[in-house]
């Protein structure tokens, strides 16, 4: 494969370059070249080749938080396929910093990621998962003694781009959910004054993440996206409009319980609650885990992950519909509103009889209307 | 006496902080303290039972399957739904794929830099790294070219002074005690491991459409097998899955396997340090039917393990758990010092600690999110290693015939397995055992498929208006990282009630009312070493052999 | 509205012998027209509405044989643009048509709107039905009643078009109806609100029916007949508020 940072991005500025922009001067440089190789084990003799090879172009710097989360979505990076996580992390960028798999713990982690920051303020892109928890001062969050919401603020300062990676990042998934008791939001919530790509999805499909960092050092802009900040090359399409089991859909044939006839003809799950009419995703297109199968494929209904807050208003996710709320899971819209149809006719024929009896005890009164009546109107035209 | 700490913890799940007290190169006292909390329990409230597996299940993306499943088996459990027996293989090995693909990663991807110094690799020589690769394996890539090619990557990547995740860490630490060769042969394997633990996972993408977060259903899976179909689990995907299962076995056989025998050998103290609490416990798992309400057949029997008694194994009984707070972020509405069964479980956050930024929790009685489970009131670790001990002591032959044959290998008594390195080897002698134990489950279903047997789903109770006014049940099973449990109380139709206790709560699980440490904190102050304060590498190798997870300890 | 014309009809003279009647044009032929497409519009969504929201119908076999649930679409699709042709006809005539038809007497806007309202309503409970205000058109109750499925209508559409977007993102209809989205919350709530629309049409119509219905048994004011054929027959010793 090709390697991205061969091609123009944010200035191709070398280690070299950049230490002598900081005012490093050469005989620094070398100095610290020296002290790489001998941590490198390699001897003063490697040293020029140390040099050369710092002052080719450098891998782009990637600072990846992880905040309030679960680290699926890091877990759905680790099984990406085209770059696989060993090319990206060797050959297309510097992860930096990334709790999942950096070497360093404790005060050497927190220091790879200051110089990681300020060696590369301004051009290093910077990938979120996880949400901010704003309540009680943010203590439901800590790291280093730290809140999200401050290390957050300090990492957008200098980067150059920020992905939102899944739900917690886009707008704080499943502790976001009611009553969302940590105050959870997402980091668009918080990092206002830089454009946010957001790569949607608890988890996100490895793919379209890789694809997103790729598309913004080839191309050296960041992707096209929605109202929601989701780049369109992905979720510029929905579900239903892309989905193996829409011709079933469109023929009138639905699975109605898990299993049965239609199931095992591969019908569509429109009947057991598949949100795929409401969600806009690429997993029929792109398809999950090395384009093995997605969710829908696999015979269960699309759960809406990829939209904003799906957790409560795709629920009950086995229901077409939401859930009214106050009426318990059970009552749906259809209950409650049969019952109001249902009502009303009962409520016209009251009425109706009621007018019969009425009708009856006040004999003529009503059918030929009094003059009285009329110049009683007549009266109320002129008073208004 | 220096204090330490060391947050983050990185290569684990979540956000873990240890503090400690070093004295002449020792650790005299530990805090484990879990810094995250998300209050899924209490976001379960009010809700469809029928859902809760996907709200649960994004507890943790790391053990992806174990809480929904934990919840499947909970509300089954409520409703008195038994799942058909192939729904239950399946579960089997998506589960069973998930615990042997989530040890091979904690080994290569979060425990390994703990024995393995990246930077050393650079010295071997590819020529005996082959020799000794070939001596301890017969896996295809142990060629001299091939060691050559990915040390000459790896250079590359070094020289380009950009040292990525590698940055900072303990290179050259007098504790790495691998040669040069070894290193480089564990680097290689590394970066197999990579691409290995991408393809067989997709075990969960056939069975649940995806990974990490494949889908669960209460009543079976949602996968219906129809042979002659294009749109479900047809003979393209049980070709599919049996491979998955030959690659996954041989990689765990060939590689993994003895990989850690040979690392291990290099570290022998480590077997005589960080053993820790002496209880351990295992509730079993994996159903050999799939009926996981038959747990009389379960692979891993259930037990526990009082005092590293092995003569003994004390039965099982979910009743036997509390939970404590006293030294938790949380309040109890009879007060902090009562210890509450998950029945009558609370989680109501109270935060007491410092207001951040602070630079110490030490100092406070109450110093993390994890709430204290006990087991009669006993401080008990859970895991891998319980659940060997527990299957050893029961006499299971499998365990007991690997158990002995590595403890004669590596030339040490059980009493070594009470250590940090007995966990490390316990998940990999487990690993090796579930790898081979799901071509059974793969054969079980195939033969049951060819039979007819071949329902997934039981819909018997799917419909609310077929519940009672009100139900509770709990689902347990054995996670990767140890006994796990959900309980559930329903009513009307919606969640009334819902707690989960996680391995790593148990782990993780700070002092309780008696003062009495957690297994994580037991362990650090066990005959634990800690040369130089500023890389606490010996922390990380102990920490890490527990393979801990913050968002499920914490949830 | 002057011309008086005296009933010869038997029925009619046995209930009020001495009674004079004349025969008023109420609605021209487009309200009419509007109305009665409207209301049959009204009709195909809501059954092939119901139809999307849950099927009840279904076939089996070769998908490439069937297209139940697409026709039926198509067939809630196309009511739909009809129903939003009359509504566009009915905003004209606001403006174009006779006093009864405009949108003063449409929509409840003048003072003595809310004051009669308040007596009309009074006398449909049997209290002091002698002292209500007779109108020719619509009286209050029927204003507001009106407004609010002409407003019910107008939910129903943004919704509708809404959904109807989702299939072409950047499309005309996904760009101009992008609002309802983020207004409502999300394309699920759109849809919850939607279908909730329906029930409220549900409820509507009955008591629409029974009402024009009941008027006309009532007081023999053929008020039925005003809307097919456009004339209403009243007594004409009668002042009405909107003569
Ligand atoms: C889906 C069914 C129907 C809908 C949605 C509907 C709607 C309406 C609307 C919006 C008006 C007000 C016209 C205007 O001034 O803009 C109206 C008037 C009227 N409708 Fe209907 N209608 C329906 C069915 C019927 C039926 C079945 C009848 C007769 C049995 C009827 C009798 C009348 C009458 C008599 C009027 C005249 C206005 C008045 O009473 O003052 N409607 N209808
Ligand atoms: C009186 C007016 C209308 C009624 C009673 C009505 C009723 C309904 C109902 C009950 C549904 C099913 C909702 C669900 O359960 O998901 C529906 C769906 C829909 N309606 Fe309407 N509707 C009306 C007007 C419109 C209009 C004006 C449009 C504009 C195009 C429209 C477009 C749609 C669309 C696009 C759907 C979703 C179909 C699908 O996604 O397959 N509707 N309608
Ligand atoms: N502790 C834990 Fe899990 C596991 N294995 C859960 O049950 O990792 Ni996230
Ligand atoms: S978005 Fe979902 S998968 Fe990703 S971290 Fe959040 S909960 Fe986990
Ligand atoms: S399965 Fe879901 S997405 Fe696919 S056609 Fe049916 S409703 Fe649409
Ligand atoms: S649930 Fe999520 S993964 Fe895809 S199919 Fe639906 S968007
Ligand atoms: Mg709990």
């Amino acid at each position: 494969m090709y390697f991205p940072m061969q091609h123009a991005w944010t200035g191709e500025e070398t280690l070299g370059e950049h230490l002598e922009r900081q005012g490093v001067s050469r005989r620094d440089f070398l100095k610290f070249c020296g002290e790489i190789a001998v941590m490198l084990g390699l001897g003063q003799a490697m040293v020029p080749r140390v040099a050369e090879a710092l002052q080719a172009v450098r891998r782009p710097s990637v600072v990846w938080l992880q905040l309030q989360e679960c680290t699926g979505c890091v877990e759905s990076v680790l099984r990406s396929s085209d770059p696989s996580i060993g090319d990206l992390v060797l050959d297309l960028i510097s992860l930096d910093y990334n709790h999942t798999l950096m070497a360093a713990a404790g005060s050497a982690a927190e220091s790879a990621l200051q110089t990681a920051m300020a060696e590369n303020y301004g051009q290093y892109i910077l990938m979120v998962t996880g949400s901010v928890p704003l309540a009680e001062n943010g203590i439901y969050l800590t790291i280093g003694g730290r809140t999200g919401r401050e290390i957050l603020e300090e990492a957008a300062a200098g980067a150059a781009a920020i992905f939102a990676v899944g739900a917690c990042a886009h707008f704080g998934s499943v502790q976001a959910a009611r009553p969302n008791p940590t105050g959870a939001v997402g980091i668009s919530e918080i990092v206002r004054d830089k454009p946010i790509v957001t790569l949607a999805g608890c988890p996100p499909i490895a793919d379209v993440v890789t694809a997103s960092i790729v598309h913004y050092l080839t191309f050296g802009r960041l992707p096209d996206t929605d109202g929601e900040g989701r780049p369109l090359f992905a979720y510029g399409a929905r579900i239903h409009d892309q989905c193996q089991r829409r011709a079933h859909f469109d023929a009138g044939q639905f699975v109605h319980q898990f299993d049965d006839e239609g199931a095992r003809q591969g019908w569509c799950l429109y009947e057991v609650g598949c949100k795929g009419p409401a969600t806009f995703s690429p997993c029929p297109i792109f398809q999950w885990n090395n384009h093995t199968d997605w969710p829908i494929g696999a015979g269960h209904p699309c759960l809406g992950c990829t939209e904003r807050f799906f957790w409560d208003t795709m629920t009950p996710f086995y229901a077409r519909l939401p859930g009214v709320a106050g009426f318990g899971v059970e009552r749906n819209a259809d209950i409650i509103g049969a019952a109001l149809a249902v009502g009303t006719l009962a409520g016209v024929g009251a009425h109706a009889i009621a007018t019969g009896i009425h009708k009856a005890r006040e004999g003529k009164k009503i059918t030929t209307l009094p003059v009285v009546t009329g110049s009683a109107a007549a009266k109320e035209k002129s008073d208004a | 006496m220096p204090r330490v700490v060391v947050d983050p913890i990185t290569r684990i799940e979540g956000h873990l902080r240890i503090e400690v007290m070093e004295e002449g190169g020792r650790i005299t006292n530990a805090w484990a303290s879990s810094t995250q909390f998300r209050g899924i329990e209490t976001i379960m409230e009010g809700r469809d039972p029928r859902d809760a597996w996907a709200f649960t299940q994004r507890i943790c993306g790391v053990c992806t399957v174990v809480h929904a499943l934990a919840s499947c088996r909970a509300v089954e459990d409520a409703l008195g739904i038994e799942v058909p027996p192939a729904g239950g293989l399946i579960r089997n090995l998506v589960h069973g794929m998930q615990t042997v693909q989530d040890h091979v990663i904690h080994f290569y991807h979060l425990h390994a830099l703990d024995w393995v110094d990246v930077v050393s690799a650079l010295s071997a020589n590819p020529a005996a790294t082959s020799a000794l690769a070939r001596s301890i394996s017969p896996w295809p890539n142990n060629s001299e070219t091939y060691f050559a090619e990915v040390q000459d990557r790896v250079r590359r990547f070094v020289q380009s002074g950009q040292l990525g995740i590698f940055t900072n860490g303990y290179w050259g630490h007098p504790a790495y005690k691998l040669p040069p060769e070894a290193n480089l042969m564990a680097v290689s394997h590394y970066l197999e491991a990579l691409d290995w633990q991408r393809d067989v996972i997709r075990v969960h993408t056939i069975f649940g459409g995806k990974n990490p977060h494949p889908n669960f259903l209460v009543g079976g899976m949602a996968s219906a097998i129809n042979l002659e179909d294009t749109g479900t689990i047809n003979a393209e995907s049980f070709s599919k899955i049996q491979g998955m299962v030959q690659r996954a076995r041989r990689f765990v056989e060939e590689v993994y396997w003895p990989d850690l025998q040979a690392i291990a050998s290099f570290y022998p103290e480590w077997a005589s340090i960080g053993g820790g609490v002496s209880n351990y416990m295992s509730c079993g798992e994996w159903p050999e039917q799939g009926q996981s309400r038959d747990a009389a057949s379960n692979y891993f029997p259930s037990g526990v393990i009082f005092d590293r008694n092995l003569a003994e194994v004390i039965p099982f009984d979910q009743m036997e758990m509390r939970e404590e707070v006293t030294s938790s972020w949380y309040e109890y509405s009879e007060g902090s010092e009562v210890a509450l069964h998950p029945w009558d479980g609370q989680t109501t956050p109270r935060y007491t600690g410092p207001q951040p930024p602070w630079t110490y929790l030490q100092d406070y009685d109450k110093y993390t999110w994890m709430k204290a489970p006990r087991y009669q009131g006993r401080s008990t670790e859970v895991g891998p290693l319980a659940r060997m001990l527990v299957a050893y002591a029961s006499g299971h032959q499998d365990v007991q015939g690997m158990v002995n044959d590595t403890l004669g290998r590596l030339g040490v008594g059980p009493a070594a397995l009470f250590s940090t390195l007995g966990r490390t080897a316990a998940r990999g002698i487990e690993t090796v055992l579930l790898a081979r134990k799901m071509e059974d489950w793969f054969d079980n279903l195939v033969t049951r498929v060819r039979n007819g047997d071949d329902r997934t789903f039981n819909g018997d109770r799917w419909e609310p208006s077929s519940w009672p006014a009100s139900a509770r049940g709990h689902g347990l099973l054995e996670a990767a990282r140890g006994t796990l449990g959900h309980w559930v109380q329903i009513e009307n139709g919606a969640i009334r009630h819902y707690q989960a206790v996680v391995p790593s709560t148990w782990n993780c699980s700070p002092r309780d009312a008696q003062g009495v440490n957690g297994p994580y904190e037991a362990a650090l102050m066990d005959n634990h070493p800690l040369a130089d304060p500023e890389r606490p590498l010996e922390i990380l190798r102990t920490i890490h052999s527990f393979d801990p997870c913050m968002a499920c300890g914490a949830h | 509205m002057n011309a008086t014309t005296t009933l010869a009809d038997e029925s009619l003279s046995r209930e009020a012998p001495s009674a004079e009647y004349k025969r008023v044009y109420l609605w021209h032929w487009p309200i009419r027209a509007m109305h009665w497409v409207a209301a049959g519009c009204v009709v195909v969504l809501a059954v092939t509405g119901f139809y999307i929201g849950r099927p009840y119908f279904f076939t089996s076999g070769a998908a490439s044989d069937h297209f139940l649930m697409g026709r039926v679409r198509f067939a809630h699709f196309v009511a739909a643009a009809v129903l939003v042709a009359t509504g566009i006809l009915r905003v004209y005539w606001l403006f174009a048509g006779n006093k009864f038809e405009r949108w003063r007497a449409l929509f409840p806007v003048m003072k003595s709107d809310w004051v009669n309202l308040f007596k009309v309503a009074r006398a449909y409970l049997f209290i002091r039905v002698e002292e209500a205000p007779q109108y020719l058109g619509h009286h209050p109750l029927q204003q507001l009643s009106y407004t609010g499925i002409y407003v019910l209508a107008l939910l129903q559409v943004v919704t509708g078009f809404y959904l109807y977007g989702l299939a072409d993102p950047g499309g005309i209809f996904f760009t101009s109806f992008a609002w309802v989205g983020s207004l409502l919350g999300g394309a699920q709530i759109v849809r919850f609100v939607h279908h909730v629309g329906t029930w409220l049409w549900l409820v509507f119509i009955p008591v629409h029916v029974y009402l024009a219905v009941r008027a006309d048994v009532l007081h023999k004011e053929s008020t039925v007949s005003s809307i097919v054929s456009g004339n209403r027959y009243v007594r004409a010793d009668i002042e009405f508020v909107d003569d």
